[in-house]
């Protein structure tokens, strides 16, 4: 049946229903799609040929669908998807201003070269010829792993999977993108509680919730899903903001907790303290369910709410408040994002919020849930498809077992990707990542060890941008001391301009994702088909053709496009969809075009369709998705509904019993994972032939039937306790919560030498940092701009929107500093870990608010074209440098890497703001000393 | 049936995330400085911050059609849309002083400076787009800032669908807790 009505287009499906139902009915119950809607308006204009596209925004992870215009061949406006499920045409500024994002004349045209301090046009010819040659040159010398390869989550999964498959192919690990700085502590701190490192619920599904607790930001980082959050508020949810700003969320809100950055354990403990001593913890749930909880209690009860106060700065009163309207309030959801993940601690804020949901009852079932809203459109793709330096793509990791699956998924032996390695060592260790890659280039400078043979020589960066990371004199040094420098990107990313270097950068032209047809998964698992809408223009190509024609240049073509004879399609069909078991990524792309038709089918509050074609599917059909029968799972852990209809549970992923001895089977049926016979073992992430439909009609889960766990032994901190920030305003606090132990990074930490607390000893305890930096620093997002802001600063509708790059703050801190609202002024920082660097300031607006409280500034993270208060915009190409520029707020950045991913601290820093040119004698000293 | 905008002030949910102001500028092409929608924003930073989407009325008696010399705004009968008719406009400016509500936007350095006043047109007029006869382009009154709002606040339509809405919204609310529904309001 799924077959012939696939074929079925969809005038026909419309006819037959118009047959059966009478016209009349069809009129009443089936809402019209876009494309019809506008079909009248479409020929009023002029008679030219205007089709409507169904397609995918590319800037956040919401997933919104939109209808591309596109008249004889040119992208001329966009109209709302009015029957899209997830945002039923809503859009925000970024989605609604992509046209000038694609149309936009300061695009990357054609490939560039750096020579002689001048730009350059060449052929794609040469372009990939040097590279290639650099490449091989740079592998004969050094090794493979002297190349770093920063991936992307702006590109569609078939190319965030060919890029984690190019470098293995090239055979080195040192290749990663932004979901380490994103959500990389997300996966460690969800995977290692309940065994999926994602959003368990979805967008749509919030409408469910009865209270709703926020750690972000949504309202100006994902506005749409605030489409979702009111239907739940206007049904009488209550809206809980944990926040050191009053957000934009937080004036949606009904109570806002304002804490102090990087104390979100204490307070979420405060939270369970008045859960647990007031009897609210859903018994039944942690008892059958999860395995734990006494020592997850006694890790609790030492927080109450009067020492979370101490901590975090939030009245006991509001946390009681908190606790009892989380109570009172269920199925609440908790939703959250970098505020959360961008810590050193971030792996145990995560934690601590699952572990809230869990004793509250509020995991695994609709309305509930840990909502991780992540960031780029497919961060999640890319994420599970691993453009990352610790595993292959679907979370197998590193492991021999690991790269003989995908070996095979490849179609190439265990043997010959072990010759492309340096050694045997190297391609099972973790390679370098996207906070600390450029200490890897640097480490003679700097003298850190690392666990590689030699320093990296080149660097390719992919659609990654130079402002979200951390450290930006660092970046800036390494970017210059590279022998190549290769930028991919549709725009000039500025890690093309910071450097102070006059050669050795080439500049590829890729294609946005309107110009090339793909998958995308949002952030809620749903992959959804995105439609090309118009050929590249200029001289751009889609980046699946770009890493093709480079590897036939390094002379692994053949073995890479093995089984592709249909691209993009191909890619998730023959490779991802056959390997991706781990998270059963097993949809077909027919299926997710046929759902891309018949999206009026789609009922907006479960996203289950109901009848049509794809009749009892779920929108987009998130995984895991066991098989072409299978509807897929918009909600993780449900166990009590069948494994066909979507169900499973908290997976069996560490064995059946605990080191305490403890059962780790779920009380509810539970059974350990299983091989696709039905006998117990690993062999249903292994076998590439099964679709699991014997383990599925028995009702069993292939990974087995599990529990969550409130404490995981094998983490640093097994419960999560408190640990003051490495750059902290309060030293008596680092005395009594000091952050991680140098040794819980090993030798070497992915690759290069890593501090915790000798750093925390150095700059509070002997320098006394915070005394000439006594404010908290925080980032976050604008909700015009959009990553590192190349595309969206270059659009005129947004930077005519946001043009501004400013630091909030308090008016109290700001008349103490006699500083007015718009006055240009210097936010300072202590530098002392960076190649006797020690202090960086950097220029913006001053904006006084009460947004943020006296001793806390904020800075949006979106800007670059100035570094250190000096323009560097002349060295952009002509003709493409940003409309708007400020600085980088991660110029100031403060140092601290999460012991489980090496996720960077941007969170909470310490810095001090004074008017331009201005720099106070205590920072003076501080530097002499 | 006159057209208007409507801005649901029982329950303020506007966002200021933009996309009325965007999808403005991608749809009607209007260049930079005119704002045929704008967001503004009160208490920014404090418990009673509100943002408000501020696009022309579409006013009964609109007091800009009153002041024009030229009569070149004038108030369409059919759907009462208020337009301008920028071939008569001479761009003195007296609109803009005249109207409350500062809809009326004029390009950069065009002010009072014989520039032409351009204003949300309810979505029927693109900016100065016209066809090959020279015929100003007329497309459906649907505002695509209504259509695009993520959060409901920005309605707009005939009177009937604008009370279909609202009475939708709050009928879910009275349906399910008719106290907290008066709690509320």
């Amino acid at each position: 049946m799924a077959l012939s009505a696939m074929k079925m287009k969809r005038r026909s499906f419309l006819k037959l229903a118009a047959a059966a139902g009478g016209a009349a009915a069809l009129g009443k119950y089936f809402k019209y799609s876009g494309a019809e809607l506008f079909e009248p308006v479409a020929a009023q204009e002029g008679g030219e040929k205007v089709e409507l596209i169904k397609t995918i925004c590319i800037h956040c992870s919401v997933g919104c669908g939109i209808l591309a215009k596109v008249a004889n061949g040119q992208l001329v406006d966009i109209e709302p998807w009015e029957n899209h499920p997830i945002n039923r045409g809503r859009l925000c500024s970024k989605g609604a201003s992509i046209p000038a994002s694609i149309n936009n004349d300061r695009r990357l045209k054609y490939p560039m070269k750096k020579e002689g301090g001048k730009w350059r046009k060449i052929s794609w010819e040469e372009a990939l010829t040097e590279i290639a040659n650099k490449m091989l040159e740079i592998r004969e010398k050094y090794g493979p792993d002297a190349i770093f390869f920063a991936g992307s989550a702006h590109v569609s999964n078939e190319a965030a999977y060919l890029q984690r498959k190019f470098m293995a192919f090239w055979g080195s690990n040192n290749i990663d993108h932004q979901a380490r700085i994103c959500h990389s502590t997300t996966v460690a701190g969800l995977g290692n509680t309940w065994g999926y490192g994602a959003q368990t619920n979805n967008f749509n599904d919030m409408r469910h919730a009865k209270s709703i607790i926020f750690f972000s930001n949504p309202a100006e980082a994902h506005p749409v899903s605030f489409y979702h959050i009111y239907k739940a508020k206007q049904r009488g949810a209550v809206l809980i903001c944990a926040d050191p700003r009053f957000s934009r969320t937080a004036a949606q809100s009904d109570l806002h907790l304002q804490f102090r950055p990087g104390t979100d354990i204490p307070l979420v403990w405060g939270i369970c303290y008045e859960i647990i001593t007031n009897g609210w913890v859903d018994e039944e749930f942690v008892r059958l369910r999860t395995h734990g909880y006494e020592y997850a209690k006694e890790v609790i009860l030492q927080y109450p709410p009067e020492v979370a106060e101490e901590i975090t700065g939030v009245p006991a009163e509001k946390i009681k408040l908190a606790a009892k309207l989380l109570a009172e309030n269920r199925p609440g959801t908790l939703q959250y994002a970098m505020g959360a993940t961008q810590h050193e601690v971030g792996t145990h804020n995560i934690r601590a919020f699952a572990i809230l949901q869990l004793l509250l009852g509020n995991a695994a079932k609709s309305g509930g849930g840990v909502n991780a809203f992540r960031g780029h459109d497919n961060v999640q793709g890319a994420t599970d498809l691993a453009v990352l330096s610790n595993t292959l793509p679907s979370y197998y990791g590193l492991s021999e077992g690991a790269w003989k699956h995908w070996a095979k998924v490849w179609g190439v032996s265990y043997e010959w990707l072990q010759g492309r390695f340096a050694s045997k060592d190297l391609m099972h260790a973790k390679g370098a990542t996207m906070s600390r890659w450029r200490d890897l280039v640097l480490a003679e400078e700097t003298g850190d060890k690392i666990g590689q043979p030699t320093p990296i020589k080149m660097a390719i960066f992919w659609g990654h941008s130079t402002p979200s990371q951390a450290g930006t004199y660092l970046v800036k040094k390494a970017l210059e001391k590279l022998e190549m420098l290769v930028i991919v990107d549709p725009y000039v990313e500025s890690a093309a301009a910071l450097p102070e270097r006059d050669d050795g950068i080439i500049l590829l032209p890729a294609c946005t994702n309107w110009e090339y047809p793909g998958t995308v998964t949002n952030s809620s698992r749903q992959v959804q088909w995105r439609n090309k809408v118009i050929d590249p223009l200029y001289d751009s190509k889609p980046d699946v053709e770009i890493l093709i024609a480079l590897a036939h240049k390094l002379g692994f073509g053949e073995e890479f496009t093995k089984n592709f004879k249909k691209l993009p399609e191909d890619i998730y069909d023959k490779e991802i969809r056959v390997g991706a078991r781990v998270i059963a990524m097993r949809q077909s792309t027919w299926r997710l075009k046929r759902q891309e038709e018949y999206d009026y089918v789609f009922n907006v509050e479960t996203l289950r369709a109901e009848g049509g074609p794809c009749d009892g599917e779920y929108w987009g059909l998130p995984w895991p998705c066991w098989n072409d029968e299978h509807p897929g799972t918009p909600i993780l852990y449900r166990n009590e509904i069948p494994v066909a209809e979507g169900g499973h549970d908290f997976r069996a992923k560490w064995g059946t019993k605990a080191p305490d001895g403890k059962t780790l089977l779920s009380g509810i049926n539970g059974h350990a994972e299983l091989n696709p016979d039905g006998t117990p073992g690993p062999g249903w992430k292994l076998d590439l032939t099964t679709d699991y439909k014997k383990l599925i009609a028995a009702n069993k889960v292939p990974y087995g039937r599990g529990r969550a766990r409130l404490w995981a032994w094998n983490l640093p901190d097994p419960v999560p306790v408190h640990r003051e920030p490495v750059w902290t305003p309060r030293p008596e606090l680092a005395r009594k919560y000091p952050t991680f132990e140098d040794k819980v990074y090993g030798e070497t930490h992915f690759r290069i030498e890593t501090k915790g607390r000798s750093i925390q000893e150095r700059d509070i305890f002997e320098k006394e940092i915070h005394k000439a930096y006594p404010l908290v620093f925080t980032s976050g997002r604008q909700v015009e701009h959009q990553g590192g802001g190349a595309m969206t600063r270059a659009n005129p509708i947004l930077a005519e929107l946001q043009p501004d790059m400013y630091v909030e703050i308090n008016p109290k801190d700001a008349n103490d500093r006699g500083i007015k609202d718009g006055d240009v002024v210097w936010v300072h920082t202590y530098r002392g870990y960076e190649l006797g660097h020690y202090r960086s300031r950097i220029q913006v607006k001053a904006k006084v608010t009460r947004r943020v409280p006296p001793g806390v500034v904020f800075l949006p993270f979106h800007w670059a074209g100035m570094f250190e208060t000096v323009e560097y915009t002349q060295r952009f190409p002509e003709g493409t440098k940003p409309i708007v520029i400020g600085e980088c707020a991660n110029t100031i950045s403060p140092p601290g890497w999460a012991p489980e991913t090496q996720m960077q601290t941007t969170k909470s820093g310490l810095c001090e703001v004074t008017k331009a040119g201005v720099i106070p004698e205590a920072i003076e000293r501080l530097a002499k000393a | 049936m006159p057209k208007k905008f409507l801005l649901d002030m029982y329950v303020n949910r506007c966002l200021r995330c933009g996309g009325c102001m965007a999808v403005c500028k991608t749809h009607n092409r209007t260049p930079e400085g005119v704002h045929r929608i704008r967001v503004i924003t009160f208490d920014e930073g404090e418990p009673t911050e509100t943002n408000m989407p501020m696009p022309c009325l579409h006013c009964n008696e609109p007091p800009c059609m009153y002041v024009c010399p030229t009569k070149a705004i004038y108030k369409r009968k059919e759907d009462g849309i208020v337009l301008v008719n920028k071939d008569t406009c001479i761009g003195c400016g007296y609109c803009l002083m005249a109207c409350p509500f500062g809809a009326p936007q004029f390009e950069k350095g065009t002010f009072g400076n014989r520039g032409k006043m351009d204003k949300c047109t309810f979505c029927v007029e693109p900016y100065e787009q016209k066809d090959e006869q020279g015929r100003l382009i007329q497309r459906e009154p649907k505002p695509r800032c209504a259509m695009v709002c993520a959060t409901g606040h920005l309605l707009a339509g005939d009177a009937d669908e604008i009370s279909a809405k609202l009475r939708e919204r709050v009928g879910y609310r009275m349906s399910r807790g008719v106290e907290k529904t008066f709690l509320t309001f």
